[in-house]
C-alpha cells in the first residue's frame, strides 16, 4: 500500500462563464509523495485544489481521495488545507481559534487545545496564546494559519501557495515542517508558480498551463526526459577540440570560452558519444558534466511560449 | 451535528463574550428603565399647573370656573378681572407673566363662550395632551352646567347629572372575563412589537455581519473545506439566536422585575403620590399561551429573516455593501410597524389579518393581534402554518444563495445570475 494514489483526479473539467478554468484534468498524488502543482498564474493550480477539498464541484470527472467514496468535507478531518487565500477571525484568540477550526475537522476540543499549545511553542508564538489575531504580526497570522492546516495530523495536507509572502526565515521553518510531515509519511500536495523551491521540495510534479496538463511525473523522471541535453565541459589548456564541436550530427550549438564550454546536443543524442569524441580527439577533461535542466528551464521551454499567445488569444476572444 | 454545534458554540461564546452583547444588555433596561421612570419625574413638575382666568364675563362664569379649576388639584387657577374693552391690554400684561414663568398660561372668557363655546387658551404649555385635555373637559363642563342654569334647571340636578361614568374594560379571552384592561392590552401588543421589532433586527442583521466577516477576512474558505455549506449557516443562525434568546431573557426578565417592584422604584424616586397610582396600574396578563405565541413568532420570524440577511450578506463584498443590499429586508420588517396602529385600531379588520398570515408580516402582526384581541386557534395555526412553510422555502433559497456567494467576489450578482444560483 505504498504506492496507491492518495488524490486520483480523473478527466475533471470546471467551466466558468466565458472560460475553462481546468479542463481534463488527470492525476494521481501517490501516497507519502511531496507533490508539486505548477504552473504560471490563472492555470488553474487553486481551482483544483478547491475541488479537491469540495469547496467547489467539477462540471466533469471524478476525484477519489484515499481511495474512497466521500466529498472533501466528509473526509476533512484526515486533509489540512492551506488556502491561496489567507484568512482568520481577527477578533478570536490564537487558541480559541485554533481549537474551533480543529473542532469543525471534527478533533476533540481536549485535544486540539493540547496540540495547539504544542504548536504554538513550537513555532515560537507561545507568548501569543490568549492575544486576539488581530494583534499578530502578518507573519504570526501565517504561521497561525498554518498551524491550523496540521493540527488535527492530516494524511494529507494541501498547500496553495504555502510560501507567498513569508519572509526567508518563516520560509525556512515552513520548510523545514513540511519536510518532516513528509518523512512521518503524510502526503503532501502544494501548489506553487516558484519553481526553485518545487525542485528543492518535490518528489513528484504535475505543470498545468491554460487548466491543462503539460507533463507530469516523478522530478527525476521529468528531468529525465525533458533534459539532459546539454553539457558543461572543461579542459587543460592545449587541447583542441573545435572539430567535435562543429559536429553538427552532434552538437547543436556550442557556446565555447576556450578552455571552457556549455554545448546543447542534438535531440536524441546521448551525451556519452560527445564523451567519446572528445577523449578521441585527445582533449584532457577536468569536469564532463551533463547537467540536469532546472524545473524553471523545462516549465519556461514547456509553457512559456505556450502561456503567452494563450493569453493574447484569451483577450482577443474577450 | 458536531461540527454544527461547534460553530453555534463559537458564534454564541465570541458574542456573549464581546464588548457590544454587555453594553447591550445594559443599555436595553437602562432604557426601559428610563421609558417608565422618566415620565414619573417629568410629571413632577407638570403636578401643578398656574393658569390666569382672564375673566371678561358678566355673569359670575369665571369665578365658577376657576373653582372648578382649582377643584382637579393639579392646576392652580387665579381669576384677573376686566372687561370687554380693557381685555386686550389685559392679555398683554398675562402674556409678559407667562414669559416671567409666573404662570403657565391663561384662558381668556367672555360672556360669547357659554353662547357659542368659543374661549381661548394662550400658554406656553400648548403642546402638552394630558394639560389641554384637562382644560378643555373643565371648560366644557362649566359651559354645560352654565347653560343649564340659565335654562332655569336646578344646580343640584346638574352636579348628580354631572357624576361621570367610569367605562371599564375587561377583555375576554377563552370565553373568560380577565381582568386585563384595554389599556393593560395595548401595553402588551406595544411591548411584543417593540421587542420582536428589535431583536429580530437586531439579530438577523447580526448574521449578516457574522456572514460578512468571514467573507471580508476569507477565513469562509478554510471553513467551507471542513463544513457544508449547510452546516455553517445552520449554526451561525442558531447560535445568534441563542445569544439572541439569552439577551431578551435578560430583557423581559429586567422587565418584569421593574414592574413587579415598580411601586418601590417610584419611592425611590421620592413620587410617593406617583408609587400609589403605579400600584393600581392594571397590568396584562401574560399567559403561558402568549409567551408561547411569543416565542414562536420571534424564533421563526428570526428564522426567516436571518435566512434572508445571510444572503444578503453572501452576495455582497463588504459591509458597506451589505448595508444597502439589506434595504429591500428591512423594508419587509417595517412593514407591519408602519400599520401598527392600524392593526390596533382594528385587530379583527381585514389589514390586520392579512398582516397576520403574511409570512413576512406575521412574525410581528400575529404577536400583537394577539395582545390586542383573542384569535381562533384555527387562525393561529394557519398563520404558523404559511409562516414555518415559508421559513422552509426560504432557508432553502436563501442556503442556495449563500453556498455560491460565500466563495464569489466581485461584482454583485443580477436577478438571472441568482436565479441560477439558485438553480444550480
Amino acid at each position: 500500500m505504498s504506492n496507491d494514489a492518495v488524490v486520483a483526479l480523473q478527466g475533471i473539467t470546471k467551466r466558468y462563464a466565458g472560460h475553462i478554468a481546468v479542463r481534463e484534468l488527470t492525476l494521481n498524488v501517490p501516497r507519502g509523495a511531496v507533490y508539486g502543482l505548477l504552473g504560471p498564474n490563472g492555470a488553474g493550480k487553486t481551482t483544483t485544489l478547491r475541488m479537491i477539498m469540495s469547496i467547489i464541484l467539477p462540471d466533469e470527472g471524478r476525484i477519489v481521495l484515499f481511495g474512497e467514496s466521500g466529498s472533501g468535507q466528509d473526509l476533512s478531518q484526515r486533509i489540512g488545507y492551506l488556502p491561496e487565500e489567507r484568512g482568520l477571525y481577527r477578533k478570536m484568540k490564537v487558541l480559541d481559534l485554533l481549537v474551533f477550526l480543529a473542532e469543525i475537522k471534527g478533533v476533540d476540543r481536549r485535544v486540539a487545545r493540547r496540540s495547539g499549545r504544542y504548536w504554538l511553542e513550537r513555532l515560537g508564538l507561545a507568548d501569543w496564546t490568549e492575544k486576539k489575531i488581530d494583534d499578530l504580526s502578518k507573519g504570526m497570522q501565517q504561521k497561525v494559519q498554518f498551524i491550523a492546516t496540521v493540527l488535527h495530523r492530516p494524511e494529507l495536507v494541501i498547500l496553495d501557495e504555502p510560501f507567498a509572502g513569508l519572509d526567508p526565515v518563516n520560509t525556512q521553518v515552513i520548510k523545514d515542517i513540511v519536510v518532516e510531515l513528509s518523512k512521518s509519511g503524510t502526503t503532501i500536495l502544494f501548489s506553487t508558480h516558484i519553481m526553485q523551491q518545487a525542485e528543492k521540495l518535490c518528489d513528484a510534479v504535475c505543470i498545468i498551463a491554460r487548466g491543462q496538463k503539460v507533463l507530469d511525473g516523478g522530478l527525476a523522471e521529468v528531468k529525465r526526459t525533458h533534459g539532459g541535453r546539454h553539457v558543461v565541459i572543461a579542459l587543460e589548456p592545449g587541447g583542441s577540440v573545435d572539430r567535435v564541436l562543429r559536429d553538427r550530427t552532434l552538437v547543436l550549438q556550442a557556446n565555447d570560452y576556450g578552455n571552457y564550454a556549455e554545448v546543447e546536443l542534438v535531440d536524441g543524442v546521448d551525451p556519452q558519444r560527445l564523451l567519446h569524441g572528445l577523449i578521441e580527439a585527445g582533449a584532457r577533461l577536468t569536469r564532463f558534466e551533463v547537467a540536469e535542466p532546472s524545473l524553471e528551464k523545462i516549465f519556461i521551454d514547456k509553457v512559456g511560449a505556450e502561456a503567452a499567445t494563450a493569453r493574447a488569444v484569451e483577450e482577443t476572444n474577450a | 451535528m458536531r461540527k454544527i454545534w461547534a460553530v453555534i458554540r463559537r458564534e454564541f461564546l465570541e458574542r456573549v463574550r464581546s464588548k457590544w452583547f454587555i453594553i447591550g444588555t445594559v443599555l436595553g433596561p437602562v432604557l426601559m428603565f428610563g421609558i417608565i421612570a422618566i415620565p414619573i419625574l417629568v410629571g413632577e413638575r407638570g403636578g401643578n399647573r398656574t393658569v390666569a382666568v382672564l375673566d371678561a364675563t358678566t355673569t359670575g362664569f369665571g369665578e365658577r370656573l376657576t373653582g372648578m379649576l382649582n377643584g382637579v388639584g393639579t392646576v392652580i387657577a387665579q381669576r384677573v378681572i376686566t372687561d370687554a374693552p380693557s381685555l386686550e391690554d389685559a392679555a398683554a400684561s398675562l402674556a409678559r407673566r407667562v414669559e416671567l414663568e409666573a404662570i403657565d398660561g391663561f384662558i381668556i372668557v367672555t360672556d360669547a363662550v357659554v353662547d357659542d363655546g368659543r374661549a381661548e387658551y394662550r400658554g406656553r404649555n400648548v403642546t402638552s395632551l394630558t394639560d389641554m385635555q384637562t382644560l378643555q373637559v373643565i371648560l366644557r363642563n362649566a359651559v354645560f352646567s352654565e347653560r343649564l342654569r340659565r335654562e332655569g334647571v336646578d344646580p343640584s340636578l346638574v352636579a348628580r347629572a354631572r357624576i361621570p361614568v367610569n367605562l371599564t374594560t375587561k377583555k375576554i379571552r377563552d370565553g373568560k372575563v380577565t381582568e386585563e384592561s384595554g389599556e393593560a392590552s395595548f401595553f402588551l401588543a406595544y411591548a411584543m412589537w417593540f421587542l420582536l421589532y428589535i431583536a429580530i433586527l437586531l439579530y438577523g442583521i447580526q448574521v449578516m455581519g457574522s456572514v460578512v466577516e468571514e467573507k471580508t477576512t476569507r477565513v469562509i474558505e478554510v471553513l467551507t473545506s471542513s463544513l457544508r455549506p449547510f452546516q455553517l449557516l445552520a449554526g451561525k443562525i442558531l447560535g445568534v439566536g441563542a445569544v439572541g434568546l439569552l439577551q431578551l431573557g435578560i430583557w423581559v426578565g429586567f422587565g418584569k422585575l421593574m414592574l413587579d417592584q415598580r411601586v418601590r422604584v417610584a419611592s425611590l424616586l421620592g413620587q410617593g403620590e406617583e408609587a400609589a397610582a403605579l400600584a393600581n396600574l392594571s397590568l396584562p396578563e401574560v399567559s403561558f399561551m402568549t409567551i408561547a405565541v411569543f416565542l414562536a413568532y420571534f424564533l421563526l420570524g428570526y428564522f426567516l429573516y436571518a435566512a434572508m440577511f445571510a444572503a444578503v450578506a453572501a452576495m455582497v463584498n463588504s459591509e458597506a455593501e451589505a448595508r444597502q443590499a439589506q434595504t429591500p429586508v428591512v423594508m419587509l420588517l417595517v412593514i407591519p410597524t408602519v400599520l401598527m396602529i392600524g392593526i390596533l385600531n382594528n385587530p379583527d379588520g381585514s389589514m390586520a389579518v392579512a398582516l397576520s398570515l403574511i409570512p413576512f408580516t406575521s412574525p410581528i402582526g400575529m404577536p400583537v393581534r394577539w395582545a390586542a384581541t383573542p384569535i381562533p386557534l384555527t387562525e393561529l395555526a394557519g398563520s404558523l402554518a404559511i409562516l414555518v412553510a415559508t421559513v422552509v422555502a426560504i432557508t432553502w433559497i436563501a442556503g442556495r444563495i449563500y453556498r455560491v456567494g460565500i466563495l464569489m467576489y466581485g461584482k454583485k450578482p443580477g436577478i438571472r445570475e441568482l436565479i441560477r444560483w439558485v438553480r444550480g
